[in-house]
């Protein structure tokens, strides 16, 4: 009697694991190859002398890092270090005027009927489903030399005479923000629509001044929406490409720019590498951080990417 | 009293931001109708850039490049993501930690890196085999990786939303695994499959950065066309191609407006 139990159970097993092999292989197979080997190899790149053409040779050097860092042939040069700190700079500044424009519009959706709540939400979300580069090729349009908003940036000194407001690095904080902006609305309506109530009114009963109300009621509950969007916002665009590219000129390049430079013109592909190292490194101790973050406020799921 | 300054203060704020996302599209369709090539001030309507716009063959292939990439590549992650959804939901109970991490793995990756790391890859890879050139192979191949976690997050998260008991219910009326797939799988997973085709598509036709690095000499889809006539010096060409996309999108919120109007209904 056990034996056959025995018998049918590893019979189950067996063609539990066949199951298994069958339906999630054929996936974890073509990820391997083309999402983890590529990723490896990039890595490796970034340890290899730059050869000729710009394809990477061996032997293995840390001369990609050291050029990251600005050490070239003519000695040490700031630029790239620029890049660097202009990349974290946009990303800082976008990623908080984003929180400030999204905190009030996610508010402000939940105070509307609720019938009308999903048309206001695909109100602010239909924008970001046409192509990146053509609402980037937009806002070229309206901030080049000689259109209204140029014209009143002039008069008010704010640029030179027959200069416009792009290219420049104000156009790409201004493009990144207009870019992000549904990733934080979106999280943030989350967390306003789940906003316990009673919480307020307790506070208010308190006699809480307003101020104090959203600060100790409202604002925690909302934290981990924030931490969500902050996450959707900021990683992608420590390494955005297209926005810099087409908004920012020959001033206004990021971290994206100097490594896809790197391999488009087939310059210097272990430079390019090292770069996109830098950014891996920079998005996996973000999303760490956040999650940490995340724990500790008791929402930890939703933090979860 | 003060709440009612808020709330107009914020509807007055919402109207603004909402000008401030739809002005740079709104821009692109009205210059689509200029008559002349001004990129600064419109000169009357006309329809001339979209007579260009059929006679440019360049635009045309790209079209159907696009479409092609976009329909091919969905059609590949469907049956891959719907796979490992189907095999994350059955194996739940064996740890499938490094499975997540792997599924995980294509969105958490900045698309420049993904770009990137692929194209070097794919040039290394036909330096020494002379297989997989750069072309609409390599940028299928790309998009699948993308597509596939998205598809099988959602084809998972339709089976946990279902009972259990289904699952035991069609293996009690011995039905055989073929027969199960065909007549109880399939069908209770059509909608996300539906839902994950198209989500698929979109993210495809949508990408820029990817398939630019991706892409070979005579792989060019839209976005990269697009890319190319502003980078060599704007066409007014390109608002009247941007504007079709533009079109499509407002078509496509349109259609997931209604139905999902219908759905709940």
């Amino acid at each position: 009697m056990a034996n056959i139990q025995q018998v049918t159970r590893r019979h189950a097993v067996v063609s539990e694991t066949r199951h298994l092999l069958f339906s999630v292989m054929p996936g974890a197979v073509w990820i391997l190859i083309f999402l983890v080997l590529p990723s490896l190899y990039l890595m490796a790149v970034a340890f290899m002398t730059n050869g000729a053409y710009g394809l990477p040779e061996l032997p293995l050097s840390l001369d990609a890092f050291k050029q990251l860092a600005g050490f070239g042939f003519l000695g040490w040069s700031p630029g790239n270090l620029y890049t660097l700190l202009r990349s974290l700079w946009q990303t800082l500044v976008s990623t908080g005027l984003v929180v400030l424009v999204a905190y009030p519009i996610a508010y402000y959706i939940t105070t509307c009927r609720t019938s009308l709540r999903p048309l206001m939400l695909l109100a602010v979300v239909v924008p970001s489903w046409t192509n990146q580069v053509i609402r980037a090729f937009g806002w070229m349009n309206l901030l080049a030399p000689g259109t209204p908003l140029s014209d009143a940036a002039q008069a008010l000194g704010l640029i030179g005479d027959y200069m416009g407001l792009y290219p420049s690095n104000f156009a790409v904080t201004l493009g990144l923000v207009y870019n992000f902006l549904p990733f934080m609305v979106l999280p943030l309506y989350a967390a306003f629509e789940k906003l316990d109530v009673a919480q307020v009114q307790a506070a208010q009963d308190l006699y809480a001044a307003p101020v104090r109300a959203f600060w100790h009621a409202v604002f925690p509950q909302t934290l981990p929406g924030l931490l969500a969007g902050t996450v959707l916002v900021a990683i992608p665009a420590f390494g955005m490409y297209v926005i810099p590219e087409l908004l920012g000129g020959g001033k206004g390049m990021m971290l994206g720019n100097l490594v896809a430079n790197q391999f488009a013109g087939g310059s210097n592909w272990p430079l390019g590498a090292a770069g996109a190292l830098l950014m891996l490194l920079a998005t996996f101790v973000g999303l760490f951080a956040m999650r940490r973050i995340g724990k500790r406020l008791g929402g930890g799921e939703e933090v979860v990417i | 009293m003060r709440k009612r300054t808020l709330n107009r203060g914020l509807a007055g704020f919402w109207w603004l931001t909402l000008v401030f996302l739809y002005l740079p599209l709104a821009i692109v369709v009205l210059f689509s109708f200029n008559s002349t090539n001004s990129a600064a001030n419109f000169s009357g309507f006309s329809l001339r850039w979209y007579h260009r716009l059929l006679g440019n063959d360049q635009i045309i292939s790209a079209f159907y490049n696009s479409l092609i990439l976009a329909i091919v590549s969905s059609i590949v992650a469907l049956m891959i993501g719907c796979l490992i959804g189907y095999g994350m939901y059955r194996h739940r109970h064996r740890k499938l930690g490094w499975l997540i991490v792997l599924i995980y793995l294509p969105i958490v990756l900045p698309d420049i890196v993904f770009g990137i790391s692929e194209m070097a890859f794919f040039v290394q890879f036909n330096r020494l085999t002379g297989l997989l050139e750069p072309g609409l192979g390599t940028m299928i191949i790309a998009h699948v990786t993308f597509q596939i976690p998205f598809v099988a997050l959602i084809v998972y998260s339709r089976f946990v939303g279902l009972d259990p008991s289904l699952f035991e219910a069609a293996k009690d009326l011995y039905a055989s695994p073929f027969k199960r797939a065909l007549h109880f799988l399939l069908p209770t997973v059509k909608p996300a499959l539906i839902s994950a085709f198209f989500l698929s598509f979109t993210l495809s036709i949508d990408d820029f950065v990817i398939s630019f690095f991706t892409a070979g000499p005579e792989s060019a889809t839209l976005p990269i066309y697009i890319w190319g006539a502003i980078k060599k010096g704007v066409s007014p060409e390109i608002n009247a191609i941007a504007t079709l996309m533009i079109g499509a999108v407002a078509l496509a919120a349109v259609l997931s407006l209604l139905f999902n109007r219908q759905g709940r209904r």
